[in-house]
C-alpha cells in the first residue's frame, strides 16, 4: 500500500513538474517574442532601415553567402572565388572599401543565413522568386534565366514543348523555381534536395525528367560530364537573378548604384564576357 | 575512363581536405564528450534531487530531438533570437558550433552508457571497500572504473562508430565535411562539373577509418579480458 502511495506520489510531481517546466517555457518564450515584436517595431518607426552599412564597415568585410555554381560562383586552380558574380561582388566590396568573403552555405538555409547574421548577403544566381522576394530585400535583376527541362537525349525529340512534357514524372529541388514550374504547369513531381540530386534521379531512371536553371544545365549536362545521356530541351519560362540582402539592409541601395554605375562603364559587361553570360545581362 | 584518372586526383585531393574536417570533428567531440558525459552520468546519479531531475530532462531533450535540429537551433539561434551571431559566418565559426551540438549530443549518449557502466558493478564492491575504510573516489577509482570501463566498451565502441558517420550531419549548417566536398562534384567544382562517383567514393573514406577504429577498439577489449 506505502509503495503504490509512493508510486502515485512521485508520478504526481513527475507531471507537476513538467507542466511547470512547460509554463515556464512558455512564459519565456512569449517574453523573447515580445521583445522581438518591441525591436521589430522600434525599427519600424526608424524607416525600416538596418544599418549593414555601418556593420560592414565596422567590419572591414562583406560576407558573401555563395554555392559551388559554376559560371557564377566556383574555384580557380588556386582555390580562389572566381565567376561572374563573384566578380562583381569583389568589385562592389572594393567600391566600399571593405574585402570580400566568400562563405558557401546551405542553400535551403539562405534566409536563416541572412536573418542570423553569419552572412551579409545572398550573391549566387538566385532567381527572383516569390519565396525569395517575401524572404529578403533584393537589388535589381542583373541576370536573365530560365527553366529549362532535361530528359535523356534518346527522347529529346518527343518532348520538345510544353504539353509533350506533361505525362513525365519530374524531379525538382526543394523551393527552387523549378519546384514553382512544375506547380505552375500542373506537373507531377517530386522534391529531392537539390539541382545536381534531380539530375541523379533522371540519370538513374528514378524520374522521367527533371526541371533546373538554364544557367546550370549548360554547364551541368551532355559531354565531359556524368551526364552525357541527358541534354535539356524546353525553356518553361523566364526569370531573373538577383543579390538578396537582410529586410531593410541599406546595402540594396548601394549595389542598386553600383550596377549603375559599372554598367554604364562597361565593365559588368567585360567580367559577363569573361564567363559567357554577357547574353543574359539586364540593362541597368 | 580516360577523364576519370585524369579526374581521380583532383578529387581525392578535394575529398582529403573534407575528410580532415570530418576527422577533426569527430576527435574534438570525442574528447569534449567523454569527461562532459561522465560528469552528466555522476550529475544523473546524484544525492541533490534538483540536480537530478534537471539533468534528467536535459537528457530526454537532447536523445529526444534529432541532432540536425540541434545543429541547427545552436547556429541559428544566438542570431535570430538574441540579434548576436556569436559564432561569425566562416568556416572557423561553423566548425565551433558543430563541435558544441556534437559534444553535447554525445556526452548525453555516453553519460547513459557510463551509468549503465557503473550499475552493472555489484554493490558488495562497495561495501567490501566501505568495510576495508576507503573513501567513496577510491572505491571508484581504484576498484570500480578499470571493471566499468571493460563492461562498456562495446556499447562505447557502437557509438564512436556511428559517431564517425553522424558528422556528415553538420552539412546542415555548411560545415564542409567530406560529404559535402563529394556532392560539390555533382553541381560542379574545380572544372569537373555532373560527375556523381565523388559522393559515392566518400563512402570508401569512413569504412577505411571505421574499420581502423574496430581494430583499434577490438584491441582495447582484448587487453582488458585478463580480468573477468
Amino acid at each position: 500500500m506505502f509503495k503504490k502511495f509512493i508510486k502515485v506520489a512521485a508520478a504526481m510531481t513527475m507531471c507537476l513538474c513538467l507542466t511547470a517546466c512547460g509554463a515556464g517555457n512558455g512564459e519565456t518564450s512569449s517574453n523573447e517574442s515580445n521583445d522581438v515584436s518591441v525591436e521589430e517595431s522600434s525599427s519600424d518607426d526608424s524607416a525600416a532601415t538596418v544599418e549593414d552599412m555601418a556593420k560592414i564597415k565596422d567590419n572591414g568585410k562583406l560576407v558573401i553567402g555563395i554555392t559551388d555554381f559554376e559560371p557564377m560562383d566556383y574555384k580557380d586552380d588556386n582555390g580562389d572565388w572566381i565567376g561572374f558574380d563573384a566578380d562583381m561582388a569583389k568589385a562592389f566590396a572594393e567600391s566600399l572599401g571593405v574585402d570580400a568573403e566568400f562563405v558557401e552555405i546551405e542553400w535551403d538555409n539562405k534566409a536563416l543565413e541572412l536573418d542570423s547574421g553569419s552572412i551579409d548577403c545572398v550573391w549566387n544566381g538566385m532567381t527572383l522568386t516569390d519565396e525569395v522576394l517575401s524572404a529578403m530585400d533584393c537589388s535589381n535583376a542583373y541576370c536573365n534565366n530560365s527553366q529549362v527541362v532535361i530528359v535523356p537525349k534518346d527522347k529529346a525529340d518527343d518532348y520538345q514543348t510544353v504539353d509533350s512534357v506533361k505525362e513525365l514524372n519530374f524531379a525538382v529541388e526543394v523551393g527552387s523555381a523549378g519546384a514553382a514550374e512544375a506547380e505552375n504547369n500542373g506537373l507531377n513531381y517530386t522534391e529531392v534536395t537539390s539541382q545536381a540530386n534531380a539530375l541523379m534521379e533522371v540519370a538513374a531512371g528514378t524520374s522521367d525528367a527533371a526541371i533546373i536553371d538554364s544557367l546550370m544545365a549548360a554547364a551541368m549536362v551532355g559531354e565531359g560530364t556524368s551526364y552525357e545521356n541527358l541534354t535539356y530541351t524546353v525553356g518553361l519560362n523566364d526569370e531573373k537573378y538577383g543579390v538578396g540582402f537582410r529586410k531593410g539592409s541599406d546595402l540594396v541601395a548601394a549595389l542598386n548604384d553600383f550596377f549603375k554605375t559599372s554598367y554604364e562603364d562597361g565593365s559588368m559587361t567585360k567580367i559577363a564576357e569573361t564567363y559567357g553570360v554577357q547574353a543574359a545581362l539586364i540593362e541597368q | 575512363m580516360d577523364t576519370f584518372i585524369e579526374q581521380l586526383p583532383i578529387v581525392v585531393h578535394s575529398l582529403n581536405i573534407g575528410f580532415l574536417q570530418t576527422l577533426k570533428l569527430f576527435f574534438v567531440t570525442l574528447i569534449g564528450a567523454l569527461p562532459l558525459g561522465l560528469i552528466i552520468c555522476f550529475g544523473s546519479k546524484s544525492k541533490i534531487a534538483p540536480v537530478r531531475f534537471i539533468l534528467k530532462i536535459f537528457i530526454w531533450i537532447i536523445r529526444g530531438t534529432p541532432l540536425m535540429i540541434q545543429l541547427l537551433i545552436i547556429y541559428y539561434f544566438p542570431g535570430l533570437v538574441l540579434h548576436n551571431p556569436i559564432w561569425g559566418g566562416d568556416e572557423s565559426g561553423r566548425f565551433f558550433a558543430s563541435s558544441v551540438a556534437f559534444i553535447i549530443n554525445y556526452a548525453c549518449y555516453f553519460s547513459e552508457i557510463f551509468r549503465g557502466g557503473i550499475i552493472s558493478i555489484p554493490v558488495g564492491q562497495d561495501e567490501a571497500g566501505l568495510v576495508l575504510g576507503m573513501t567513496r573516489s577510491q572505491i571508484f577509482f581504484k576498484v570500480k572504473l578499470l571493471q566499468m570501463v571493460k563492461r562498456i566498451l562495446p556499447p562505447m565502441s557502437n557509438e564512436i562508430l556511428t559517431l564517425v558517420k553522424d558528422t556528415s550531419l553538420a552539412r546542415i549548417i555548411a560545415l564542409q565535411e567530406v560529404i559535402w566536398a563529394g556532392q560539390a562534384f555533382m553541381k560542379g567544382s574545380q572544372g569537373i562539373s555532373g560527375a556523381i562517383w565523388p559522393l559515392f567514393f566518400t563512402a570508401i573514406y569512413y569504412l577505411i577509418c571505421n574499420g581502423l577504429l574496430t581494430l583499434l577498439l577490438g584491441g582495447l577489449e582484448k587487453k582488458l579480458e585478463y580480468f573477468r
